[in-house]
């Protein structure tokens, strides 16, 4: 670890550009936590299983404990904290707000990101579209009906 | 009117919206001023002396700012009772397990405290281990402590009528015998722990806990420090479901790291440590013995358990009751006996579980299909004649103030449409129902009550200061909907100022499933201290008795004249003018015997009052490749009374999640000796979206006469019968009974072949 030498990185996050010098081995989910301080992205299994940790990468769910933050340079990076825009939530967060889809909330950000890049890709999902799109993302407490409800109520919006 | 405006109501989820943007502090999220990083030295062998532990080189390495062992916590141990202390936080002679704490560091970053793990030389003589009950009961046995003979940890007994006599006066008696290895609670949050002291020796600590004073009273006694500098703080906290109650060494080693370099330091646990270092459920061997008459009705049950309960005592003693005791309160049986052994094993530790004793439960229910059958008599109907009623005495001498067993039964059954299925479903598909009992409180000593108190300003807002801590299950929106019904407040009204010793008053935590009904009372009596005191004010400016005014909506009004009113701001405005105290106090002691206790005296009130649930479960198997596929649950508990009906459907949902689809079908830890194979999501299969069924809710409400409202609790009856309503839809469905848990594909299909190769021999 010694030898290794620091890097520029930069990165565009939630429409902000960070410049910072980093370890080029760091994960997206590591300097995002402990460089930009957006904690919302959550470490549940580091090693790719759970889903806690999803950002979206140019709109596309990732998981940021097995991304280099090295190598999203030049993409756009959404982290839960830049769904909602200003005080007004975003209306798949309000959706789980609503449904009672969040419990203990631990991994409700990579839930909310997740489905919010189904509804991106297909605004009117089934229910099956939708089980199978969150089954990257594990949830303890809810057994997954009111967070299916939550989306459903997005899809049939779209509808 | 409507009688209540936001009890009974499903009103936003006051945490929900701060959860979903990210900004809710978990506490790994704590980023504090120079704020070091902890790491923790774990034991490679599962039973071994320690002969020396050499931290020079580690304290020299540069970064490095503190090193703990033993030294610093001077061998002291903990336990959750006096006669269970085996613990130490840090240990001086023997390692008992794999992962058990050894030593520790802070350093400026990850690396560096690893890099000084790494140079920390323990000297080990290793010791022959055991890793199973059977082997720890074996004569000769290695001894994991002096203290506890055969490595049997805990002997509960308990006896009631006569067993014998019932046997022999039963018309039908079989015995079988029931297994399940360990499971784990798998909470979305690794755990995880930062700590700091200030000049004046004060501590500030932020974990996830089940209560904070339950971790507040251990720091303060190996600190050496008084309790009012303890001060655990409240954190948004990822799960419990039974766990993280205790102290942990974490917490205490976290605290002599800070302690020692004088900055913060944070702990943060990988997936495994959660899995192996925390708690885990325990294995189970259970035999049991049941005798019934023509009819079905038990007349006499003989119970023995072995629980595997790993390293240490942990809440070993209450382990080794709660399962025959959920099982007591669900069916009722006069003549009844249960050993139940807690025996020491070299393995991680075990604790209480949301699902504790899936194999006990399962074994009692499959067995009352066993009987069924023989007896021509159908699972829901088995369950309908043993079922508990209301007014009834559990054979441990607690009354049992509101019961709705019965009505979860003919409900659950008339939704999933039992009559018409039961033994008429096509091969290989199924139809199971399980009944299970929770408590809602133990008697837990000094701590077994709740405080809270209300403040108010002078806009007529409030903030209610109590002990009660949420786990996820929703119990800060518990707090806010008794404060605002009460007061005739908004929930926007209410603050709250919760689980943080240095302010709120005691509580016994989000354990034994009390909160609400001892917490949630105590929030409710505080609420009605400060209405009486405003309403005396009001009922002196109006002319009229205190008992003609009622509140909502912001206002105090009479109740035959609503347009005679005032609004609150204004009433509490009028209180300081006239130097009247108006903050609130309220305080609930349940009523349980204070002298039952788990070994000594198991007999007298357990809790104040009990919940029942039941579960029917339908499946569906492949016989070529033993795989269940689930097609409808549905759920039912009797919680009283429904505060918030889709917080309690959540819990139902999760609950079947957890107990029924996991817990029957997918989740055990897969061992070799002494070590964990599988302590992450890739071995560990935790139910996804995918494998979901639809889940039907039904929630039955009794109305409990000392219940807040006639609440109960919601999280754990449906989780515990869904086990076995799993279980007993598997075995319908292949027509033979399974006496190993969980029913994994493997066992499935053994299970299809031996029953071909029993029809071809006919």
């Amino acid at each position: 670890m010694k030898e290794m030498k620091k890097t520029a990185l930069t990165l565009s996050v939630n429409n902000e550009t960070y410049d910072m010098v980093s370890y080029p081995n760091r994960t997206l989910l590591e300097v995002l936590r402990d460089d930009l301080h957006l904690t919302g992205t959550k470490e549940s299994c580091g090693e790719g299983v759970c889903g806690s940790c999803t950002v979206l990468v140019n709109g596309a769910p990732v998981r940021s404990c097995l991304t280099l933050a090295v190598a999203v340079q030049g993409k756009e990076i959404t982290t839960i904290e830049g769904l909602s825009a200003g005080e007004k939530l975003h209306p798949v967060q309000e959706a789980f707000v609503n449904h009672h889809a969040i419990q203990c909330g631990f991994c409700s950000p990579g839930m909310i990101l997740t489905a919010y890049a189904l509804l991106a890709e297909n605004p009117n999902p089934t229910e099956k579209e939708i089980r199978r799109a969150i089954s990257g993302n594990v949830c303890r407490c809810t057994g997954y009906a009111k967070i299916v409800e939550a989306v459903m109520s997005l899809a049939e919006k779209g509808r | 009117m409507e009688k209540f405006s936001y009890i009974g109501k499903d009103v936003k989820r006051i945490d929900t919206a701060s959860k979903a943007t990210g900004e809710a502090l978990f506490a790994a999220d704590l980023a504090l001023p120079r704020m070091l990083v902890g790491k923790i030295l774990r034991s490679p062998h599962a039973h071994a002396r320690i002969v020396a532990i050499d931290t020079a080189k580690a304290e020299k390495l540069p970064g490095v700012k503190a090193v703990v062992t033993a030294k610093d916590t001077c061998g002291d141990k903990w336990g959750v009772f006096k006669y269970t202390q085996d613990q130490q936080f840090l240990p001086t002679e023997k390692v008992r397990y794999v992962g058990e704490e050894v030593a520790a560091v802070a350093a400026v970053d990850e690396d560096t405290a690893l890099e000084a793990l790494s140079l920390i030389d323990v000297a080990y003589e290793v010791l022959p281990a055991v890793y199973t009950i059977e082997d720890a009961l074996a004569p000769g046995a290695p001894q994991l402590h002096d203290v506890y003979p055969n490595n049997i940890n805990v002997h509960v007994v308990i006896d009631v009528g006569d067993v014998e006599k019932g046997f022999t006066e039963s018309y039908l008696v079989r015995e079988d015998t029931f297994t399940a290895p360990e499971d784990s609670y798998f909470q979305g949050e690794p755990y995880a722990v930062a700590a700091q002291f200030d000049h004046a020796g004060n501590l500030e600590i932020w974990m996830p806990n089940a209560g904070p004073h339950l971790k507040a009273k251990p720091l303060s006694n190996v600190l050496k420090i008084p309790l009012n500098k303890v001060r655990v703080r409240k954190i948004t906290i990822g799960g419990a479901f039974g766990g993280r109650s205790e102290i942990s060494p974490a917490d205490v080693i976290c605290a002599f790291l800070a302690k020692k370099a004088q900055r913060p330091v944070k702990i943060v646990y990988t997936r495994e440590e959660n899995t192996v270092c925390t708690r885990q459920a325990h294995a189970m061997i259970t035999k049991i013995k049941t005798g019934v008459d023509k009819e079905g009705r038990v007349v006499a049950r003989d119970i023995t358990c072995h629980m595997d309960g790993g390293a240490y005592s942990s809440t070993g003693p209450i382990a080794t009751s709660v399962p025959f005791l959920c099982m007591e309160q669900a069916y009722r049986m006069e003549n009844v006996r249960y050993n139940g052994y807690r025996i020491l094993t070299n393995k991680p530790i075990r604790g209480m579980f949301r699902t504790h004793g899936r194999g006990f439960a399962c074994g009692v229910d499959i067995q009352l299909d066993m009987l069924g059958e023989a007896l021509g008599i159908d699972p829901l109907t088995m369950r309908l004649r043993n079922a508990r009623q209301t007014g009834d005495t559990t054979p441990t001498k607690s009354y049992v103030a509101s019961c709705g067993l019965t009505e979860t039964i003919e409900k659950t059954g008339k939704m999933s449409r039992w009559e018409e299925k039961f033994g008429k479903l096509p091969p290989y598909h199924g139809i199971g129902i399980g009944c299970n009992s929770v408590q809602t409180g133990f008697p837990m000593g000094i701590r077994g009550g709740s405080q809270a108190f209300i403040k108010l300003n002078e806009d007529g807002g409030v903030t209610v200061i109590t002990g009660i801590v949420d786990n996820g299950q929703g119990n800060d929106h518990m707090i806010v909907q008794i404060a605002a019904e009460e007061l005739g407040l908004n929930p926007d009204d209410i603050q709250l100022i919760t689980a943080d010793t240095e302010v709120t008053p005691s509580d016994p935590g989000s354990y034994s499933m009390c909160e609400t009904f001892i917490g949630g009372n105590a929030v409710r009596l505080a609420a009605q201290d400060v209405k009486k005191k405003l309403f005396r004010i009001v009922a002196d400016e109006f002319g009229v008795g205190e008992e003609e005014l009622s509140a909502r909506n912001r206002k105090i009004f009479v109740t035959n004249d609503p347009q005679q009113s005032m609004s609150i701001a204004k009433a509490v405005r009028m209180a300081l003018t006239r130097n009247e105290s108006i903050s609130g106090e309220g305080s609930y002691w349940p009523k349980v015997d204070w002298k039952r206790e788990w070994v000594k005296n198991p007999y007298g009130q357990l809790s104040e009052t009990f919940s029942f649930g039941t579960v029917i479960c339908e499946v569906k198997i492949d016989p070529e490749t033993g795989q269940v596929e689930v097609l409808e649950v549905t759920a039912s508990q009797d919680v009283g009374y429904a505060l918030s009906p889709k917080v309690i459907e959540g819990q139902f949902e999760g609950g079947v999640a957890m107990g029924g689809q996991g817990g029957m079908l997918t989740e055990y830890l897969q061992w070799h000796e002494g070590r964990v194979l599988t302590p992450t999501q890739l071995g560990y299969l935790v139910p996804l979206a995918i494998d979901m069924p639809k889940i039907n809710n039904i929630i039955v409400e009794t109305i409990d006469p000392n219940g807040p409202y006639g609440a109960k609790e919601a999280g754990m009856s449906v989780a515990m019968s869904a086990a076995q309503a799993y279980c007993g839809a598997i075995s319908n469905a292949l027509g033979v009974y399974f006496h190993e848990y969980p029913i994994t594909p493997d066992k499935i299909l053994k299970a299809i072949e031996e029953k071909k190769k029993r029809e071809r021999e006919g």
